[in-house]
């Protein structure tokens, strides 16, 4: 199961997630795991404007993750073969190079 | 000296008194060796090879079936309460005709009670089961392709009558659920195939399509038979009508002429 280092998933610097995936297919847990900790009620409280959009397909496709980020970024991960906490360190540690660029950005 | 000679004497004893069944007065224990023999000795090469050659090789052996035991008996032992899972789970899938298979990210009390009060309108239960009771059950039980969905935090969606449109309004409004599949008349769907069945009209406007399309062919058959008879008595009586309004209007206007 997906243990998380830091618990807080901070949304704050993200605009929309968009995760697609087939439930029937054998390499989407870790895609599920990253929605079950990416719209739990607690991200979700940190960024209120933030959508988290999961559409489920039938077609053998590969499991996507879509970030789209405020200032215009996307992150685009193919979750097949990753497990869910690199995908979870990738998002974070971006999130977290622009959340603090925000914070000092409003401090100064 | 005298050692040697001892040691020559010996062995020709020996060799005298073996013939006559006499015990050895002397037996030389260090003959042929040299001094030092705190190493082995190193064999000699004929008697390496001959060594060699013959060395003993124990036959494989197989290892008796049952004589280690195996890990799996453990793993079977049930508990009583998964067991009584498990029954409820067999009720469960033989009452209601329609299961929702659903992922729920954790969401506030509230939002679950909301969702749980529009569904119970419409009679739709939300029942949770953990995932290993419920690979277990499905494994053993016809609904086995049904198990890949069952990862993660899972939620059925239970009811005895398939309302599906019900079900798809509520997830709608949802925002942190997700409709993985279904199980519906024992069929099982995707979610594009739930979404098509709730577009699908009742089924007695199906099976009016359906006996109004067998019986079309059979209507225009008789249609093209009965065609040409209809047709001539449509005729016949056309002209019995034109002959009889000429008696008629001829009558008519005597009849006013007189009046």
């Amino acid at each position: 199961m997906a243990a998380t280092s830091k618990s807080t998933v901070l949304l704050k610097a993200v605009k929309k997630i968009t995760i697609q995936f087939c439930p029937f297919e054998s390499n989407v847990r870790s895609t599920r795991e990253f929605l079950a900790l990416v719209g739990s009620a607690k991200a979700r409280s940190t960024n209120m404007n933030c959508e988290v959009i999961s559409v489920v397909k039938h077609d053998k496709s590969e499991p996507v993750i879509d970030i789209t980020y405020v200032d215009g970024e996307r992150l685009v991960m193919k979750g097949e073969r990753l497990t869910c906490r690199e995908m979870l360190s990738a998002f974070q540690s971006r999130c977290k190079d622009k959340d603090p660029q925000n914070s000092i950005a409003s401090k100064r | 000296m005298t050692y040697f000679l001892l040691k020559m004497s010996a062995t020709l004893c020996l060799k005298l008194q073996r013939n006559q069944g006499w015990l050895p007065l002397i037996q030389s224990v260090r003959h042929g060796s040299k001094a030092v023999t705190r190493h082995k000795k190193p064999l000699h090469f004929l008697k390496q090879k001959l060594i060699a050659v013959t060395r003993y090789i124990p036959p494989a052996r197989t290892i008796p079936p049952g004589v280690y035991t195996s890990e799996k008996k453990h793993v079977q032992e049930d508990n009583e309460f998964i067991l009584l899972l498990k029954k409820k789970l067999e009720e469960v899938f033989e009452e209601c005709k329609m299961i929702g298979v659903v992922q729920t990210n954790p969401c506030g009390v509230d939002d679950m009670l909301m969702l749980r009060h529009r569904l119970g309108k419409h009679d739709i239960k939300i029942k949770f089961f953990p995932n290993q009771v419920m690979l277990s059950f499905l494994s053993n039980s016809v609904y086995s392709n049904m198990a890949p969905l069952f990862i993660g935090p899972t939620v059925l969606f239970v009811s005895k009558e398939p309302k599906v449109k019900e079900m798809l309004s509520a997830l709608r409004v949802s925002p942190q659920m997700t409709l993985l599949g279904a199980c519906i008349d024992n069929t099982l769907l995707s979610a594009q195939g739930v979404v098509r069945y709730s577009k699908l009209p009742s089924l007695t406007v199906v099976q009016g399509e359906l006996v109004s399309g067998l019986t079309m062919l059979t209507s225009r058959t008789a249609f093209m038979l009965q065609h040409h008879p209809a047709h001539l008595s449509a005729l016949l009586q056309q002209y019995i009508k034109q002959q009889s309004p000429d008696g008629g209007a001829e009558a008519t206007p005597k009849g006013e002429e007189a009046s």
